[in-house]
């Protein structure tokens, strides 16, 4: 019997174990012999001899499950030993890529105004005059025009200087009341540190009853829009002009760079001009053929945002596909 | 527009406002302030008086002066040629600071004592006045001598550059600066006036005789002058330097000085040659098509408002000259001058914005100047033509002008700021009354115009801030869903390794043409382009992504993966969007699973990493004929059975040219990437099974047709089937072995055997007869 308990505890894999219980435990093993033995027992010592019998096989099948859980636990440790791994070896695998600053800011300035009820509107690249200019009170030699260095096409069309001529098509298409923000590229033939041939524009537009929207309401959402995009800045309007709105205002943020104090970035003025909007003038409404209508707008350059937002340097390189500054954006 | 503190008070009185309040101010009334900078003049420089000035001994171009400069008389040694002329300078005495390294010390020049420095302008801090030491006179006020010159306000002044915008045409003066902060601060403006001396007895309406031919849309005044000692004052130069006005001679400075200030269009016509005893001066104002030419004695000496001729200028060394102070509508002139492509001059800026109309103001400021400060005698009176203009009257209600600014505005409170702004206020008991606008507002049209007035002198920052009430439905529409599609295909897109690029939408047309891309229609390209890289409208977006990689290189990118959703046009110059991608060199990054040296991209890994991002699609051989395609690495993306674009390893000879390894492209139209509506099918309760089966065929079939073969098949068991071994080897020649893997799976009921064989053989029997492939 004692030779029987030293084979288990002898057993140092779970192979020889699994030998063991073939010899102890199986049809033809130690203890089926013993079992076998039972027959020709005689009657009373029987029941003893089968509780003896029993006891013991307890006693082995015990001995045979901890030595079991034994082996095992030594197996998988040496398992897990063998899988050991530098595992700080596969950080920063750079797998993944970056969505573009200028398109991340446009994505939530979209969201600030869809979440407000806003529709999106697109509009063609190439404009007519009429749309580009004419029906948003920019007649022909009109001084503001220069504001706007123009690309023009053989036909007379013209690469769109600003997103506003969406306005024009969504009030020609649709009736009040209107509530819109036209994201997208436009075009001015300006090409220097400050100045790309392309950038983007986000445009809003609201038109309700005559009376209904008024400029305390821009006032209001322009406000609310900065903080969200800023966080806590102090907002500043400045009366100004744009020939399709009138009332207008340019819009100001303390400067995020010196916190007002004054810097290179804010010319030492303590502000940062962030965006333009105004009470849409009358002769806008004319041109669309809108009768009682009270409307507000504005407009904002998305490539400004995103290097304010993101203190980027260099505005050209948001152009030149530079995963130098991409990558930081992953 | 540049202002300077100390003329804006000869109009209206500054003293209490400091220069923090001036620039608030300015920015709330829409004048935006560009910059503002206090001029001073460093300590220990004072007025001194040369009471003698005599050559040096040892030096010709050195003087020894003998200066009193209120605390004694110093002896000082001056380079400047001007200072034998000179009575009144700035003198820096020992001890004043010029620069942060530059100390005022006792000197010796030559040999000779000196003990201090005369200064010219640019020395002492101020604009460059032109050669030499800087000749004080009166014009800057009463000359002290040992006065610092920093307690002189017209020297030690404050310049304050405003950006104006296209519509105040009526701020490009002092005057009108000062018209506009006298309504926001409350303070009145001096009005100015001057009686002539009537130096010259005889009136201008004896020797000068004006006629005009057709109808004349502007008013014009005249006024003559016998010159005599004229120059400039300093203050005259100084303030010119400070707005940074070009100063040619005294005439032109004065005239440009007084333009500055008061807005009023002044020109000089030089007379001198016309004998006055026997013939008068003729001027004749001819409306030539629009153009209103001034004609001088039968010549054409100017147009108004656009352009004056060099020739007939007064200059300094005239006699006798003819002034005319002008004003033309700003409409009327940009549109005749845009129309007939006029040459105009620099006071065009002026007229095409709206220049000052009253006429008479400008003409009193040049007999104050000429009187006061040379010795040029005027003759009595002017002679005018006034064109009748018509009054603008609006009518406002003061519930209208407070429904458009969102708060009450009190009545009394906008006809107060009105006639501060110099609007005529008809009284009423109404809500409702009407106001003439000043003549000098080109840019007020209706009510929208004048509550903008309301809220500029209010300031906007007064104004509460109301959110909108609106009652509406949704403005939730299409846009919407495919700006978040485009958000999603972007998100997938990095999340596969590519960077978001923006490129510009234009192309250089001669690498468009090189790739043998689509170019715009000629008649339909930009005829102004920026650069001849940008020198039209592009087709694809893949030469910018080229290019960014070619960038990427040169900075030591040894792997770059870009992707641009943006626009391209095609020939027709209709705009579509697309989809781009590019992929070049290493395929991974550098790591220790690939020992530091990843394998470049191939076409398998940017097959994958695309479908990740755009889902399923087929390829097959591409139809593109396009300067990048690799013509064994090529092909058309099948979408639900259209071509959306196309992928390929980009040519080994167009890599060259961009200095790039490996590189892959894709380029697929954007709107077929808009996930469209999806219905389930019913799910197989039963078990399918998979079969593979090796094909012997032609090699040069590719898979795609097989597939399409099988697909028309439309057998009903076969739920997919794909390649999923291809093997060539000399023993098959010119066949390859291709191994698919069919799923054949019922909807109805357990598979039997006999229904598999039936799917299997059909499969086989078609290739058979399609293709002569045999069963391996």
């Amino acid at each position: 019997m004692e030779n029987l308990e030293k084979m288990i505890e002898e057993a140092d894999s779970l192979e020889e174990l699994e030998k063991v219980r073939v010899e102890l435990f199986g049809k033809k093993g130690a203890l089926s012999k013993e079992f076998a033995k039972l027959k020709d027992i005689p009657g009373p010592e029987k029941k003893a001899f089968a509780e003896g019998l029993n006891q013991k096989k307890e006693k082995l099948q015990t001995l045979f499950d901890k030595r079991y859980e034994t082996l095992k636990k030594e197996e998988i440790e040496k398992l897990l030993k063998e899988e050991a791994l530098d595992v700080s070896l596969y950080g920063n695998l750079e797998e993944r890529g970056a969505l573009h600053p200028v398109m991340e800011t446009m994505d939530k300035i979209i969201d600030y105004f869809v979440a407000l009820n806003f529709a999106i509107e697109e509009g063609p690249k190439i404009e007519d005059d009429f749309h580009n200019f004419e029906a948003l009170n920019l007649p022909k030699n009109h001084p503001a025009r220069e504001m706007q260095d123009t690309f023009f096409c053989k036909d007379g069309a013209v690469l769109r200087t600003h997103t506003s001529p969406v306005q024009i098509r969504t009030m020609l298409k649709q009736k009040p009341p209107i509530r819109m923000i036209a994201p997208g590229a436009v075009f001015r033939k300006d090409y220097d540190l400050t100045h790309t041939p392309m950038f983007h524009q986000v445009e809003g537009l609201v038109v309700g009853e005559k009376g209904e929207v008024n400029f305390a309401n821009l006032k209001s959402i322009m406000s609310e829009f900065l903080h969200y995009m800023f966080g806590d800045v102090e907002v500043r309007f400045r009366p100004s002009f744009f020939p399709f709105t009138e009332p207008s205002a340019e819009v100001d943020i303390s400067c995020i760079f010196c916190e007002a104090k004054g810097c290179r970035v804010c010319s030492h003025t303590g502000w940062l001009e962030v965006l333009g909007c105004g009470i849409v003038d009358s002769n806008v409404f004319d041109a669309v053929e809108y009768k009682n209508v009270s409307g507000y707008a504005f407009g904002l350059g998305v490539e400004r945002f995103a290097m304010l937002l993101h203190k980027i340097p260099d505005l050209r390189m948001l152009f030149e596909g530079d995963r130098r500054l991409l990558e930081q954006f992953r | 527009m540049i202002v300077t503190r100390s003329w804006l008070n000869n109009f209206i009185d500054l003293s209490e406002i400091s220069d923090e309040k001036l620039y608030e101010t300015l920015n709330s009334i829409g004048l935006e302030v560009d910059s503002i900078k206090k001029y001073n003049i460093p300590q220990k420089v004072v007025v001194g008086k040369i009471i003698s000035c005599e050559k040096h001994p040892d030096a010709d171009k050195l003087n020894v002066c003998q200066i009193d400069i209120g605390s004694g008389v110093r002896q000082i040694v001056c380079g400047a040629k001007n200072v034998v002329d000179a009575q009144y300078v700035a003198v820096a005495t020992i001890g004043a600071k010029l620069g942060e390294d530059f100390e005022i010390k006792h000197a010796k020049l030559r040999g000779v004592e000196s003990e201090g420095m005369v200064c010219s302008a640019s020395e002492l801090g101020l604009p460059d006045i032109g050669d030499g030491i800087m000749i004080l006179d009166e014009s800057i006020g009463e000359l002290v001598i040992g006065k610092d010159l920093n307690e002189y306000e017209k020297v030690a002044d404050t310049v304050i550059e405003l950006e104006l915008t296209a519509n105040r045409g009526d701020c490009l003066s002092i005057h009108g600066v000062a018209r506009d902060l006298s309504a926001a601060l409350n303070i009145p403006i001096n009005k100015f006036d001057y009686e002539s001396q009537n130096s010259e007895k005889i009136g201008i309406a004896r020797i000068a005789k004006l006629t005009k031919k057709g109808i004349i849309p502007a008013s014009l005044q005249y006024a003559m002058a016998n010159i005599k000692d004229l120059h400039t004052s300093l203050i005259l130069s100084l303030r010119l330097a400070f707005v940074k006005e070009p100063q040619k001679d005294s005439i032109s400075s004065i005239l440009r000085y007084i333009i500055h200030s008061t807005g009023v269009i002044l020109r000089a016509y030089d007379v001198s040659n016309v004998n006055l005893e026997e013939e008068k001066i003729e001027i004749e104002i001819i409306n030539e098509y629009k153009v209103i030419n001034i004609a001088i004695n039968g010549k054409i000496q100017s147009q108004v408002g656009i352009y004056q001729n060099e020739e007939g200028m007064a200059k300094d060394d005239s006699s006798i000259v003819l002034f005319e102070s002008s004003y033309a509508h700003p409409e009327d002139l940009v549109d005749v001058v845009a129309e007939k492509k006029l040459k105009t001059d620099e006071l065009y800026y002026n007229t095409s914005r709206g220049s000052e109309p009253n006429l008479h103001f400008g003409v009193q400021y040049l007999t104050y100047l000429l009187e006061t400060y040379t010795g040029c005698t005027l003759y009595d009176g002017a002679i005018s033509l006034d064109e009748e203009q018509e009054e603008k009257i609006i009518t406002i209600t003061t519930q209208e002008i407070s429904e458009l600014i969102g708060n009450k505005i009190e009545k009394i409170e906008i006809m107060n700021i009105l006639i501060s702004l110099g609007f005529k206020v008809q009284s009423s008991i109404e809500d409702k009354f009407g106001v003439t606008v000043p003549p000098f507002r080109h840019d007020i049209e209706n009510i929208q115009d004048v509550a903008e007035e309301v809220v500029r002198i209010i300031g906007i920052n007064n104004i509460e801030a109301k959110p909108l009430k609106f009652i509406e439905k949704t403005h939730n529409n299409e846009t919407i869903n495919k700006h978040y599609a485009k958000k999603a295909l972007r998100l997938r897109a990095t999340a596969n390794g590519f960077d978001e690029s923006i490129s510009y939408a234009f192309a250089d047309k001669t690498l468009l043409e090189k790739y043998h891309f689509p170019i715009v229609s000629e008649e339909l390209d930009i005829i102004n382009p920026i650069t001849n890289d940008f020198s039209t409208l592009r087709t694809t977006v893949l030469i910018n992504l080229l290019q960014a990689a070619q960038r990427n290189v040169n900075y030591s990118q040894k792997s770059t993966a870009l992707f641009e959703i943006g626009p391209v046009f095609n020939k027709n110059r209709e705009e579509e969007e697309v989809f781009s991608l590019i992929f070049t060199g290493q395929k991974e990054s550098e790591n220790v699973s690939n020992a530091g040296k990843p394998s470049s991209i191939d076409f398998e890994t940017f097959t994958k990493k695309l479908s990740a991002i755009i889902g399923n699609f087929e390829l097959r051989t591409s139809m593109e004929h396009n300067g990048l395609i690799h013509p064994y690495q090529s092909a058309d993306i099948i979408i639900d059975n259209t071509i959306c674009g196309f992928l390929t390893k980009v040519h080994p000879t167009v890599c060259e040219k961009f200095d790039l390894k490996d590189t892959f492209v894709a380029e697929i139209d954007f709107n077929t990437l808009i996930p469209k509506h999806i219905n389930a099918h019913a799910i197989s309760k039963f078990q399918g099974v998979y079969k593979d089966l090796s094909f012997v065929i032609d090699k040069n079939i590719p898979y795609n047709q097989i597939s399409v073969t099988i697909k028309s098949l439309n057998l009903p068991l076969l739920k997919k089937f794909y390649a999923v071994d291809v093997y060539e080897d000399e023993e098959l020649g010119d066949k390859k072995s291709l191994t698919l893997r069919l799923f054949i799976q019922s909807l109805d009921n357990t598979l039997k055997d006999e229904a598999i064989e039936s799917t299997v053989n059909s499969i086989i029997e078609k290739l058979n007869s399609e293709y002569g492939a045999t069963l391996r």
